[in-house]
């Protein structure tokens, strides 16, 4: 398999002792795990990891939660309007990392002119240069990006809920707010699960957005895992670290994918035979 | 009074929620399409007329923009070719023959359908280094199959189980090797399974910064998000222009999206369940 090969290579990788200067590659045992985790720039890095994580995972459930109670509402123009919140999911990340630097601009930003029109700021934030703002900003961001997966899947999931559920629900005396707790949510209850477990799987490894938006900074301030991995491999030159820190996330990762097997069992999908 | 509020409430916040959705979109484009000497004299107004082409200009004769799409348009074609032969063949087989391990081999699909990009691309530097494949567009198509293939062979896997035997038996009776039968029966019934495969890889390498940023290190051989990402490392930033190669970018996507609206939303949601 073309995926697995790199990984397996990254593994062993982490036990040698390979820099970009010298040719020799010496095996070092758990050399690279012992440096990596007496590293704090490491556990600064989880930890910005596990916040931009938990961040982004709740803005996209609740942005895609509530964009998909509203699309599945009977209204004029409604597959137009469905599929522009389609749209930033399959944006290129590059468009949308442009496109959001532009908008949250410190000098020329038009999210800096409204909110100082609108007298909710008396100067213009610097969103991405901000100690305090540029790890919201990146969050707002993927919440953006991909708050539509969320909408998606959620949209699927409230139109195969069968209407006799609310009929029934109605015919009993229960209002809106009633239904919604008693019907709506214990049925999207798998699927607001499943999104959460991949979005947060996805998110944890995310490079691309947080790089192209503030290439982990101001002062790591939105330096998670990936970005650090990259920074010991390409500005530090030491891949035997990368790969420790790269196996750090794949760890994470699997515990990550276990749970995801052991709730759905995708594999169901495809008949195996025996 | 109150039904008032219950049926119009929702349809506001929808509205708001649009409005957040669409604005970035709106920005990108006006933007792109207002001068220079108006863009960096804020404040704004929200609606213009006074256009212009200025900033594509500047884009496609003063920048190396059509040489990187020259790029990214080869490594998606190589992309979409090897990933349908490839899926297609696998699927075939996966469907059609019995083996052992064919559990392990689902789960190992899926699984790897997860790695993320940062995690396989420090490896293929080495690895590509070593064997002089970085810089090359084989490489690149390389390394975006190894995300893109895993989802695309279990694609390919639930569309064969759809075709029906007897049809190919039926054509095994006749005379037709096994490739011809594949060929003439299995392919034809199974095209929106291609198709979808043909996106999804399409989509993967034309969105893909990752592999391309690390990989492609020479400026000869950047795809598009890498070239455009440089257009911001300047001091002094032509941010018209940097919006009209986004919305260029975004064309595809576009095009995708109102062209198979209906297709997509299904078969996003098979994919991704």
């Amino acid at each position: 398999m073309v995926a697995y090969l790199p990984i397996g290579y990254a593994i062993a990788l982490s036990f040698v002792k390979k820099t970009a200067f010298s040719p020799v590659t010496t095996f070092s045992g758990l050399r690279n795990y012992r440096l990596i985790v007496e590293e704090p720039e490491l556990w600064g890095a989880l930890w910005r990891s596990l916040v931009f994580t938990a961040g982004a995972v709740v803005l996209q459930l609740a942005l895609g939660l509530v964009a998909a109670l509203l699309l599945n509402r009977a209204f004029r123009g409604r597959t137009f309007v469905r599929s522009i919140f389609v749209l930033p999911y399959l944006l290129p990340t590059i468009v949308v990392a442009l496109v959001f630097q532009w908008l949250l601009n410190q000098e020329y930003g038009v999210v800096n002119q409204l909110l100082l029109e609108s007298r909710l700021l008396t100067r213009p934030l610097n969103f991405l240069g901000g100690l305090d703002t540029a790890m919201w900003s990146v969050i707002a961001t993927s919440g953006w990006q991909y708050g539509s997966f969320a909408t998606l899947l959620i949209l699927a999931r409230l139109q195969a809920i069968p209407p006799k559920l609310y009929e029934a629900a109605k015919v009993s005396g229960a209002g809106p707010l009633r239904c919604f707790w008693d019907v709506t949510l214990p049925n999207l209850r798998t699927t607001l699960v499943l999104v959460a477990l991949l979005r947060g799987i996805w998110m944890f490894n995310k490079f691309d957005t947080i790089w192209l938006m503030t290439r982990g900074g101001p002062l790591k301030a939105t330096e998670t895992l990936p970005i650090y991995a990259y920074r010991l491999a390409f500005e530090e030159f030491d891949f035997g670290m990368a790969a420790a820190a790269c196996t750090v996330m794949f760890v994470i990762l699997v515990a990550g994918a276990v749970v995801y097997f052991r709730l759905f069992d995708p594999s169901r999908e495809v008949e195996v035979g025996r | 009074m109150k039904d008032g509020a219950a049926r119009w409430a929702p349809m506001a916040a929808l509205l708001v929620i649009l409005v957040v959705v669409a604005f970035p979109f709106y920005w990108m484009v006006l933007s792109a399409f207002t001068p220079r000497a108006v863009l960096f004299r804020p404040p704004y107004q929200l609606v213009r007329l006074d256009l212009s082409l200025e900033n594509f200009r500047d884009l496609l004769f003063a920048t190396e923009f059509l040489v990187y799409a020259k790029n990214s348009v080869l490594a998606a074609v190589g992309a979409i070719v090897l990933n349908v032969v490839a899926a297609t063949l696998a699927g075939y087989g996966l469907t059609r023959f019995a083996f052992r391990g064919k559990r392990t081999f689902a789960f190992g699909t899926l699984f790897s359908y997860m790695f993320p990009p940062m995690l396989m691309a420090i490896p293929l530097y080495i690895l590509f280094s070593a064997l002089k494949m970085r810089n090359t567009y084989l490489g690149l198509i390389l390394a975006h199959m190894a995300i893109s293939l895993p989802l695309n062979i279990w694609i390919m896997w639930q569309y064969f189980q759809i075709v029906p035997l007897s049809l190919e038996e039926a054509a095994w009776v006749s005379g037709a090797s096994r490739l011809r039968a594949l060929r003439e029966v299995c392919l034809p019934s199974a095209r929106a399974g291609i198709l979808s495969v043909a996106i999804f890889a399409f989509a993967l390498s034309w969105n893909d910064f990752t592999f391309a940023f690390i990989l492609q290190t020479d400026r000869h051989m950047f795809t598009l998000p890498v070239g455009l990402a440089t257009f911001v490392e300047q001091t002094a930033i032509h941010w018209g222009m940097v919006m009209a190669s986004a919305v260029l970018v975004s064309v595809p996507t576009f095009a995708l999206v109102f062209f198979l609206q209906k297709y997509l939303l299904s078969g996003l949601g098979m994919s991704a369940k």
